[in-house]
């Protein structure tokens, strides 16, 4: 007679427990997603009819339509520009500054420190001050006033990851850059930027996502000239009825950048979320 | 030279002295970290010391007053119900999710640390709560939870037999229930990710020798597993952790506060005394405390968890 | 004009005083190799003159000029580094032109020159290759040819063969002694191998604890020590040490070992052993000044002893077999059939006319 193996230690059971659960909390964790971007190609009678439409007959891109039409849409773009410029300038400042930190030790620890303690900085508690101070110098409603603040809000992480990419170098190939004919500057350009191509590259686009996604800032500092697509969103929000297809459509054209970029970029994904912490 | 051996001349270290003139470049030390810091001064000190400044006055959206009114503002903070219900209401809601989301992480985590095939895509798929704008995600389940064309309501509806309105943004029973989960969901993936990596870099050898020694799951994961990844932990808990205190975007999408103001956050307080209220001097001094009580929070935490820096 | 002159040069990481006081003057051409122990300051020297450290004291002339303050590319040196320093992003060709493209010199130049140096090491078919699609000689090369294409005054060389294996090695010392030859560049080179050192140099610096122990041609050191540190480091195996006495007999001085054994001195270092009459020194006899004694008498200045082999090790063209000498266990090299077991009685011959005597309080060679 033969005895039949316990029931978990047969070994498709245990694998298909799995992806049991797996798809259980695939299904979780995409769905609402999945329902955000459904509504914005219902029709209105599909979006407010019940039961619900759960997929809809056809995708109609009328609600982007009306976006677009309405002008809405720049919003997007008013998001590219900030997010864009303060990356780039936080990237460049950033970086550099890291390099001084690591070879040169400027400041030594307490610079550091500093600089770190910078990314606690509750914005709660930044954004207040900030809006007086601009408000002093004219500068609410305006790109450079946003574009400094994400840039300043950037530094910290930025200096911190590039610190470690940059350790990461051998100096020797800076060393010998100094004795061919380079001087600080163009080691920076020429060796160390070069060198430290995927850092830079993964730091630029959590860089970049962190100012897209902001919403506090934007809501604070913007009127009417530089809405971001994050405050426009809220802007559709009713205490009766919520515009529902808007708020799907902007949502989902201020997503759709994201999980571009993010996908481009799975291998850095768990270093740059933990802040160094895992070289995943 | 000759052949012959110098005596070395013993040197008081103390005594060199260095050719004079200065070392090339010795100025690019200081070049290259100046622009940084110097934007972190101006956004970062300046506006604290200038809303420091101002917290002493005494201005409102009525009156314009800058003299002097000593610690005025600072004693009504004391007296002030409301913020100290904000910060209950933040502490709440960082008590509870915090800890869920890191135990779902740490399952998700064990889930897909053995091999599986796709697992790849899955974790892709997984992540995308994480990446999207938490004003967003706030947006997503204010459609979630509402009250008659809402997914929420329609399935507990199909499992009861009859619609069930339930006012998720309204209700006070409610309404902190759906904070939190459209929190959880938004960031268990994050603590999913990190602790996955972490969990993956854990030496084989070390959970093997235990397996010999005859350890049980649950005994080789707290001794063996835990401490070995408890640095990375401990910072995805503090990332999370002073992100939960901050918190607003999905607050404001999801209740702005409400009802009346049972789910306002210190943050949201705090915006409400500045930007609705005009309270400005009053709202300097709210946010010189939070200030002062995140450091207290953060030292507290790294001390606690021995990553003094 | 000295190509290099450093006068009095010190440098200090926090407590330690990684170079004393050093003086020296390499005149143009010269091959000049600085050896030593790990941590005798040999790195330090050379990246101080590199300028990739700044003195803490004295000053560094190159061609007539001080350039204790001039940046390391204004100091018209070239520098090989132990690693190769290639920068994996870039091609041979552009590894080589990077330093030419720094300056700005003109593109034709650029070519010219690129081309003709790895002409002359023998990298030509390999420009458009990746620096890991090279194997280490390659790469090595590529490093030398960044260095050659510049034109330096001065080259540089930090340990550059410690990477390679044993047969790699000895063929790019080769090569290196020959681009010497070639381009008569002054160069100083940096290494802790002594065989490196005795085969590539025109001058020794040995170096020892930060300052210059003993300088000199190769040979000079080895035949001429000036401590016992030196005449320990330099030639493999080791020199023996044996403790013993100076005294004199019959008008000669003499060493009498441990044992009673005593060994005869050349006549003419009478003068230089009368101070330490009577008192303890250390004999050092290097091992291929022994040999098993041929038939006949003695040479003059030999000694001959009867001793017993304890160990043979045959290396194949020599055999090194231990014996007790003054007591104490001697190294000394043999013809591979001399002798053939241990235990068995030979007669050692020992040429004191090459042995020197050490004083063992300063360690320095009388």
């Amino acid at each position: 007679m033969t005895t039949a193996a316990p029931l978990l230690r047969r070994p498709g059971v245990v694998l298909g427990i799995r992806y049991a659960a797996a798809i259980a909390l695939t299904l979780f964790f995409d769905f609402p997603i999945y329902w955000l971007f459904i509504i914005s190609f219902k029709t209105p009678d599909e979006i407010f009819h019940y039961p619900p439409v759960w997929y809809p007959k056809s995708i109609q891109f009328a609600n982007y339509g009306v976006l677009f039409k309405d002008g809405d849409a720049n919003t997007v773009l008013n998001s590219l520009v900030l997010a864009g410029v303060s990356t780039v300038l936080a990237m460049l400042l950033g970086t550099i500054c890291a390099y001084g930190l690591v070879r040169f030790k400027t400041g030594g620890e307490n610079l550091a420190v500093w600089i770190i303690s910078q990314r606690m900085m509750p914005p709660i508690a930044i954004v207040f001050p900030i809006f007086l101070l601009y408000v002093w110098f004219g500068w609410v409603d305006t790109y450079q006033g946003l574009i400094l603040l994400y840039t300043a809000f950037n530094l910290p992480y930025v200096i911190w990851m590039m610190r470690g990419y940059i350790e990461d170098i051998p100096i020797e190939l800076e060393e010998s850059a100094l004795v061919d004919g380079c001087t600080r500057w163009q080691v920076l350009w020429r060796v160390v930027f070069p060198m430290a191509r995927s850092g830079l590259f993964a730091t630029s686009v959590f860089t970049f996502v962190f100012a897209w996604n902001d919403f506090l800032f934007a809501l604070v500092l913007t009127r009417t000239e530089v809405i971001t697509y994050t405050v426009q969103v809220t802007h559709y929000f009713g205490g009766q009825s919520n515009f529902w297809a808007k708020i799907a459509a902007m949502s989902v054209l201020g997503t759709v950048p994201v999980f571009f970029t993010v996908a481009t970029l799975q291998r850095y994904l768990v270093r740059g979320i933990s802040m160094g912490a895992v070289k995943g | 030279m000759t052949g012959m051996a110098q005596t070395p001349r013993m040197v008081d270290a103390g005594s060199l002295v260095p050719l004079p003139g200065h070392a090339p470049d010795r100025h690019f030390k200081y070049a290259v970290v100046a622009p940084a810091v110097f934007i972190l001064l101006l956004i970062g000190l300046f506006p604290l010391i200038y809303s420091l400044i101002k917290s002493f006055q005494h201005i409102t959206m009525l009156e314009e007053d800058t003299s002097f009114a000593g610690l005025a503002n600072y004693i009504e903070l004391f007296r002030d119900a409301r913020l100290w219900q904000s910060l209950l209401h933040t502490a709440i809601i960082t008590a509870i999710a915090l800890p869920l989301e890191l135990v779902f992480g740490l399952l998700m985590a064990q889930l897909f640390l053995e091999r599986l095939p796709g697992r790849q895509i899955f974790v892709s798929l997984l992540v995308l709560p994480t990446v999207i704008a938490p004003i967003v995600a706030g947006a997503t389940w204010r459609l979630m939870f509402d009250n008659r064309y809402g997914p929420i309501n329609q399935i507990i509806g199909w499992i009861a037999g009859h619609p069930v309105p339930a006012l998720w943004t309204v209700s006070p029973h409610l309404v902190y229930p759906a904070i939190i989960v459209c929190e959880i969901w938004q960031w268990t993936p994050f603590m999913f990710l990190i602790l996955l990596a972490a969990l993956s870099n854990v030496d084989k050898s070390l959970t093997e020798a235990a397996e010999i020694d005859g350890a049980g799951y649950w005994r080789t994961f707290f001794k063996i597993v835990l401490p070995a990844i408890w640095p990375v932990m401990a910072i995805a808990i503090l990332i999370r952790g002073l992100d939960l205190v901050r918190i607003f975007d999905i607050i404001w999408a999801l209740t702005q506060g409400g009802p009346g103001t049972m789910t306002e956050t210190i943050s949201i307080y705090t915006y409400v005394q500045g930007f609705n209220q005009f309270e400005t001097s009053y709202t300097a001094a709210i946010a010189f405390l939070v200030v002062v009580l995140l450091t207290v929070i953060v030292l507290w935490a790294l001390k606690r968890m021995g990553l003094a820096k | 004009m000295a190509d290099l002159k450093i006068t009095g040069l010190h440098k200090r990481y926090g407590p330690v005083h990684a170079v004393r006081g050093i003086d020296l003057e390499i005149p143009t051409g010269e091959f000049t190799v600085l050896v030593g122990p790990s941590g005798c300051g040999k790195s330090t020297l050379l990246r101080t003159i590199a300028g990739l450290e700044q003195a803490d004291a004295g000053s560094i002339e190159i061609g007539g000029r001080i350039v204790n303050y001039v940046r390391p590319r204004d100091r018209d040196i070239a520098m090989v580094f132990q690693n190769y320093a290639l920068y994996p992003y870039m091609n041979v060709y552009d590894n080589i032109a990077f330093g030419l493209r720094a300056r700005k010199t003109p593109a034709g130049e650029i070519d010219q020159r690129v081309r003709r140096a790895a002409d002359m090491l023998g990298i030509a078919g390999l420009l458009d290759r990746l620096p890991r699609q090279l194997s280490g000689g390659q790469r090595q090369r590529v490093a030398i040819g960044r260095a050659i294409v510049r034109n330096a005054r001065l080259f540089l060389f930090d340990e550059p063969l410690s990477n390679l294996d044993a047969q790699l090695r000895d063929e790019m010392r080769s090569e290196i002694k020959r681009l010497h030859r070639e381009i008569a560049t002054t160069m100083i080179y940096v290494t802790h191998d002594q065989i490196e050192a005795m085969t590539l140099a025109d001058r020794i610096v040995l170096l020892k604890d930060g300052h210059i122990e003993q300088a000199g041609a190769p040979l000079d050191l080895f035949e001429r020590p000036a401590t016992r540190f030196v005449a320990g480091f330099l030639g493999s195996p080791q020199m023996n040490f044996i403790p013993g006495e100076l005294t004199e007999s019959d008008g000669l001085p003499r060493a009498r070992l441990g044992d009673g054994a005593l060994l005869p001195l050349p006549a003419e270092r009478r003068s230089r052993y009368t101070a330490a009459q009577g008192r303890p020194v250390t004999v050092g006899i290097r091992p291929e000044h022994m040999a098993r004694a041929p038939a006949g008498a003695a040479a003059d200045g030999h000694a001959r002893l009867d001793v017993t082999v304890e160990l043979i090790q045959p290396t194949g063209s020599r055999t090194y077999i231990t014996v007790a000498l003054g007591g104490k266990p001697v190294t000394a090299e043999v013809e591979p059939h001399d002798v053939q077991k241990p235990g068995e009685a030979i007669v050692i011959d020992i040429d004191m006319n090459r042995a020197v005597i050490i004083d063992p309080e300063t360690d320095r060679v009388l």
